[in-house]
């Protein structure tokens, strides 16, 4: 989780349904035009409809003050948005729909959500290969979710105890499966920020999940009673994993968007691993490292057999690229897991950068290179 | 795909109204052909020919410098480095943009796109090898190692950090303009990622140097005219006889150059506080015209020999003196240095800035490495300035079309 993510919540969805949804900022050409009024009542109008394809979504506040952001949700997904929009300011963004409901949900209004409703062709069939793809992340996927839930329950028994150092012994570990199924996490609304927000990402009152105990555990631990002070934290965390792990397994996936992952765990690493912010008080940062590049694995092995028909040279170098990175993880190995961040040397870090980025800016080519084959 | 010009690409879709937002494909590549590019400044440099070109070419006002440490040993993968290095360079020269996939949706482009609609600003780029190169084993460069890329001996003065120091491979991007200059050590990072990695890099904000006899001679950071004596590429003699390698070889190096790349850190608020007239004692020169001290005009020759009162006009530690070329038997040397600075010294809390020296010449050891020696040890300039970066690269010819820089080593 980092903060521009979370501030630009449509954005992060952006990066990974980029193909589910094509979203932007600029009208592309041939869209449909849908315009809202944002106004005390909602949106209007609260019905609207449109031919499955490309639609801009134009909104202008027309005198609200409680009223000031439309979304298009999917769900609980949000597929695109417009924030800020105080009286007078107008805006829009672009999404490619498929035919289906849709919610226009605009919070603060009399009436919050409207419906969406797009007709025509459905989805275009997905190949076999592709479908082989989803089920193989599928698998990965839920297989983490219940690692999350099953790791996070000691965790959150220690922390409820007040067993401050077996808390902290299980920190990192129950953090792991998060870490590896990150970006679609993320897709859920608020969830991740319930679950993962860094300090500052969020307002104060509303920091909670891993880093909030994080804090506690690291930094607060002679001026509250743990037990006491977290057990709330701790137990609301543990509904939130377990509603993360319900939500998994009706999520929509498409090869595109699992390949699209992979590049964005490792944007994660860069951004917020390698420098050591995501953990700021127990420097656990290089198991969460660990696990993003192997989330990022497991989304790449799940649309390898797509990559082999249309680049096996990529899909090798990949291969070769990934193993790099795990052997100059190696010497920072420590027991069962790896040294303090705080014991890295600038020279060590940006060995680990290089080995990132050289993976990252192949791994971004994947989505492109796949997108002819998944489609039957 | 035909290479798009930068101005063309925005096309249609104007750069006002849309700004830079590249959505779907279609529309934004019909638009009017670029407004005419040859403008002052604004205009595109050859990068194909006999030399490199941002040496010769006349000082550009902005650098962005970058060396490079090898990550691999393999010659072909250097090899296919430096031909897609070559053939980015050149689109980039040219004002085009790098690479072929630019728009499809689902890839990030080839080019970074932050140059799009800017001209080509009169780009060059420069690549150099350094000693290292030639030290990997894998490689197997170790016999053909030039003699006169030999690393730099201790100099006097020297503060060296060695983060900031030497490189195996490194790239001089010189444009008018500073995101285009920036653009270009961006994207062939890029390009190079996994192959190199990029070791330290160097912005420079103006040109302290002229290379051209159709330019103004540019004052550095101390207020004073640099390089009035500089070589001028129209001296075609004069760049013969101290830049372009010759018959000294080796083969693959003739046409091409040494190049010196010193960070000599001003300490400005010292030098400030330093009175006119020590200031111009200090260099050798008055201050506002550039002249030599007694005399008027900045192009009068140093009256090396003229004393009044009995001590030397032009001071015997003054460093147009000690860097002229009559005191160090007739070496001369191509600087086309810039200034720079990089916010506040951490220790100090005063502004890091000064001058990133660049010099080009045929032999270092016969002309920076003994003109430095003398400087680093009497330069009264030396109270105002450490030199904390130092790097050497040999640069070969350039390349033709078709083929790449270095090809000839390789």
């Amino acid at each position: 989780m980092n903060l521009k993510m979370l501030c630009a919540g449509a954005t992060l969805l952006l990066v990974l349904f980029a193909t589910a949804c094509g979203s932007s900022e600029d009208s592309p050409p041939g869209a449909k035009k849908l315009s809202f009024e944002l106004t005390d009542e909602g949106c209007l109008p609260h019905q609207a409809s449109a031919p499955a394809g490309p639609i801009t979504f134009e909104a202008e506040n027309t005198g609200s003050s409680k009223v000031t952001e439309i979304e298009v949700m999917e769900g609980d997904t949000i597929l695109g948005e417009k924030e800020n929009l105080s009286d007078g300011l107008s805006g829009s963004f672009s999404l490619t729909l498929d035919a289906g409901e849709y919610a226009i949900y605009c919070p603060g209004g009399d009436v919050e959500k409207g419906t969406l409703t797009v007709t025509g062709e459905s989805k275009a069939k997905a190949s076999p290969k592709a479908d082989a793809a989803v089920a193989h992340y599928r698998r990965f996927l839920e297989g983490n979710a219940e690692e999350l839930v099953a790791k996070t329950e000691p965790f959150v028994a220690a922390v409820v105890a007040g067993e401050v150092a077996e808390a902290k012994s299980l920190y990192a570990s129950a953090r792991a499966p998060y870490e590896r199924i990150e970006p679609v996490a993320e897709s859920f609304g608020d969830l991740d920020p319930r679950i993962d927000a860094r300090e500052n990402d969020v307002p104060a009152s509303e920091f909670e999940g891993f880093h909030r105990i994080e804090k506690a555990l690291w930094l607060e631990e002679g001026q509250m009673e743990v037990d006491v002070d977290m057990a709330p934290t701790a137990k609301q965390l543990q509904k939130d994993v377990e509603e993360l792990a319900g939500k998994v397994e009706t999520v929509e996936l498409r090869a595109v968007q699992i390949a699209n992952g992979a590049v964005e765990l490792l944007g994660e690493v860069s951004a917020s691993k390698i420098t050591g912010e995501e953990e700021r008080y127990s420097h656990t940062d290089l198991f969460d490292f660990q696990a993003n590049v192997e989330g990022a694995e497991a989304a790449f092995d799940a649309v390898r057999p797509l990559l082999d028909e249309t680049d096996p040279t990529l899909a090798d170098e990949i291969d070769a690229d990934i193993n790099a990175v795990f052997v100059e993880l190696e010497p920072y190995r420590r027991g069962d897991g790896f040294v303090p961040y705080t014991e890295l040397t600038k020279a060590d870090t940006r060995k680990l950068a290089r080995s990132i980025d050289t993976l990252a800016e192949k791994m971004s080519q994947v989505p492109a290179a796949i997108a002819e084959g998944e489609h039957a | 795909m035909a290479p798009l010009t930068r101005r063309r690409f925005l096309g249609a879709a104007g750069a006002g109204a849309a700004g830079l937002g590249i959505v779907g494909a279609g529309g934004y590549l019909l638009g009017q052909e670029a407004a005419d590019a040859s403008g002052e400044g604004t205009g595109s440099v050859a990068f194909y020919g006999e030399h490199q070109a941002g040496i010769d070419t006349p000082a550009q006002d902005r650098l962005h410098f970058a060396a490079f440490d090898l990550l691999s040993e393999d010659p072909a993968e250097l090899r296919e480095l430096l031909r897609e290095w070559t053939v980015a360079a050149a689109e980039m020269t040219a004002g085009e943009m790098v690479g072929n996939v630019n728009d499809v949706p689902l890839a990030p482009p080839d080019d970074t796109g932050e140059t799009v609609g800017l001209l080509p600003s009169s780009l060059t780029v420069t690549f150099g090898f350094g000693p290292g190169l030639f030290e990997k084993p894998g490689l197997g460069l170790a016999g053909r190692r030039p003699a006169a890329l030999k690393p730099l001996p201790p100099l006097p003065g020297d503060e060296l950090d060695p983060a900031e120091s030497s490189g195996d491979v490194c790239v001089q991007a010189c444009s008018d303009d500073p995101q285009v200059a920036f653009h270009a050590v961006r994207n062939l990072a890029r390009i190079g990622r996994g192959t190199v990695a990029m070791r330290w890099s160097q912005l420079g904000f103006g040109r302290t140097s002229t290379t051209s006899r159709s330019q103004d001679t540019p004052r550095n950071l101390m207020g004073m005219k640099d390089g009035t004596a500089n070589i001028k590429a129209e001296d075609a003699e004069a760049m013969d006889r101290f830049v372009w390698v010759g018959g000294e070889g080796p083969g693959w190096m003739r046409g091409g150059s040494y190049m010196v790349t010193r960070r000599i850190r001003m300490l400005l608020e010292v030098w400030d506080r330093a009175s006119l007239q020590d200031q111009e004692r200090t260099i050798g020169r008055h201050k506002y015209s550039g002249a030599p001290l007694g005399g008027s005009d900045e192009f009068e020759p140093l009256p090396l020999d003229a004393r009044q009162n009995g001590h030397p006009v032009i001071p015997g530690d003054s460093h147009v003196r000690l860097a002229s070329a009559k005191e160090n038997d007739g070496a001369r040397i191509l600087r086309r240095g810039y200034s720079f600075t990089d916010g506040v010294d951490e220790s100090l809390g005063e502004l890091e800035a000064g001058l990133f020296f660049i010099c080009f010449q045929r032999d270092p050891e016969k002309q920076f490495v003994p003109i430095q020696q003398r400087l680093g040890s009497i330069d009264a300039l030396n109270e105002y300035i450490k030199h904390v970066g130092s790097a050497l690269f040999a640069v070969p010819p350039g390349a033709q079309p078709g083929g790449y820089v270095g090809e000839g080593l390789l």
